[in-house]
């Protein structure tokens, strides 16, 4: 779906600091979603931590920077960090290039899938939270 | 003719002096990444002499050479004519915001610390679990790179001073703005006197800066000269360290990188290495190292600017760490730490950390 000028696929869960998380078998695949890629502007550094990393559920676990923006990245669900997207290390403009296809950050083995749940999901829910946060963004 | 700039008022005989050798080439950080001519300091040195003969404004068209530029000295170091270009560099950036040709980067950060305390607009400091303001014999003052980008070494240097039971405080610090004189503006003089009332009110006789370029800004601009007036020394955290015991060491291969504005600015090279040598028996430079070190490229405000080309920089300093087989690589600057670390591959297995941050490690994991 499209909440103006920003893409916002409707099959994806997003969690509040715009990242979104989709399932793909026994893994989660997360990445950055359209608002905040465009909100960054170019992006020059993602942190790749090693595979294994725990991760636990609303810790931030990586880095993102764009100039002089700086971005937290949290886990979205408990469990292990399963791969990193590596092209991202020598090409971390792909995030702005295509931010749901090769742009994507992480890919999870989660501890609980039923995590998921706790994530936005659906036209209602996104459509309300990013407008919220145009307006937010806006004023500052 | 009458010059037409301060850089030429200043500098004309300088430039004029540049020989065209190229000597400047062959150490140029921005050149040694992007093998353009007109980046590096001969190719700028002839665009300025094109400027004052007449044959080319002063303008937008000369922001990409003239402001990618990390003012790190090796040009300077390395030039059989004395040329100093970062003082040149800096009074042309100046001239070029006067006429109203600056980087948007450098713009937006001149705004930026009109309204903010800190380069990166940040309005939510870290506490780092400490009370700040308080009377003390020193004042650690952090600098922005170590409070908003490096904050967990800067927790591990905070952590090694109380290990080494040094009364110091924080304060409520704001950015001391002396990158502003890099990028064509001037110390922000509110911002100056509020980081002096902040330290005087500690009645601490003694600053220790995390960070090189505000250890040079306090040291060295007039704009912090009530410091001095009022008995208050600055050191940088290097100089500070030097004469403890640590009592511990570690077996690994650690090299050290020395930052442009520790070294070849202030003259700060063997005071780390003494600290580095106690800890680290398998210490191993880098091919470039002490007046001839390579840039991380992250100076002058190039890693605001040229962020790519920033990173790309750092990625041919730890080349050379990985030539050496270091597993540790050691720095004294939170921006050198923060740039090296993004430009750290995957597959490169060593470890970069500012040198308090690794001596904090090594006396936590032997209690």
């Amino acid at each position: 779906m499209k909440i103006e000028q920003y893409n916002m696929p409707d099959d994806l869960y997003y969690e509040e600091n715009h990242f979104w998380v989709k399932e793909e078998g026994d893994l989660l695949v997360m990445g950055m979603d359209d608002f905040a890629q465009t909100m960054a502007g170019e992006v020059v550094y993602v942190q790749l931590p090693d595979d294994g990393k725990k991760l636990k559920l609303g810790k931030k676990f990586a880095k993102i920077e764009s100039g002089k923006w700086l971005g937290k990245v949290y886990a979205p669900v408990n469990g292990v960090l399963d791969s990193v997207n590596e092209e991202l290390e020598t090409n971390p403009g792909l995030i702005n290039d295509d931010c749901y296809g090769k742009g994507w950050l992480y890919k999870i083995k989660p501890s609980d899938k039923s995590e998921l749940e706790n994530l936005m999901k659906g036209e209602e829910a996104v459509t309300k939270w990013v407008l919220a946060d145009i307006e937010k963004y806006a004023e500052e | 003719m009458e010059a037409k700039y301060e850089f030429e008022k200043k500098f004309r005989e300088q430039i004029l002096q540049c020989s065209r050798c190229g000597f400047c080439q062959a150490v140029c950080p921005v050149y040694g990444s992007t093998q353009r001519p007109g980046l590096n300091a001969r190719g700028k040195m002839l665009l300025l002499k094109e400027v004052m003969d007449g044959n080319l404004p002063l303008d937008d068209q000369l922001t990409e050479s003239i402001f990618q530029c990390t003012t790190c000295a090796s040009c300077f170091e390395n030039c059989p004519s004395g040329v100093c270009v970062p003082d040149i560099i800096k009074q042309a950036r100046k001239d070029m915001v006067n006429v109203g040709s600056c980087h948007p980067a450098f713009e937006g950060m001149h705004k930026v610390l009109q309204k903010h305390t800190n380069i990166y607009a940040e309005d939510e400091p870290e506490d780092f679990e400490r009370e700040r303001n308080k009377k003390a014999e020193y004042v650690y003052f952090i600098g922005c790179v170590g409070s908003y980008r490096e904050d967990e070494s800067t927790l591990e240097t905070l952590d090694l001073l109380d290990r080494l039971k040094v009364d110091y405080t924080l304060i409520d610090e704001v950015c001391c703005s002396g990158v502003l004189e890099d990028v064509g503006y001037n110390i922000n003089t509110n911002l100056a006197q509020k980081n002096m009332d902040l330290i005087f009110n500690t009645k601490a006789k003694t600053v220790i800066t995390g960070c090189p370029y505000c250890f040079r800004t306090f040291n060295n601009k007039p704009q912090y000269g009530e410091l001095k007036e009022n008995g208050v020394k600055v050191v940088h955290i290097t100089q500070f360290l030097q004469d403890f015991d640590f009592s511990v060491q570690t077996d690994k291969r650690v090299t050290y990188h020395d930052p442009c504005d520790l070294g070849r600015h202030c003259g700060i090279y063997d005071e780390p290495r003494n600290t580095i040598r106690k800890i680290a028996p398998n210490f191993v430079e880098m091919p470039d190292n002490r007046e001839g070190a390579l840039c991380c490229g992250a100076g002058g405000g190039v890693r605001g600017a040229f962020a790519k080309n920033s990173i790309a920089m750092a990625r041919r300093r730890l080349e050379q760490a990985e030539e050496v087989g270091a597993e540790i690589v050691l720095t004294e600057c939170n921006s050198c730490v923060h740039n090296l670390g993004n430009a750290k591959l995957r597959k490169q297995k060593f470890k970069i950390y500012n040198t308090t941050q690794f001596i904090n490690q090594l006396m936590e994991e032997a209690e």
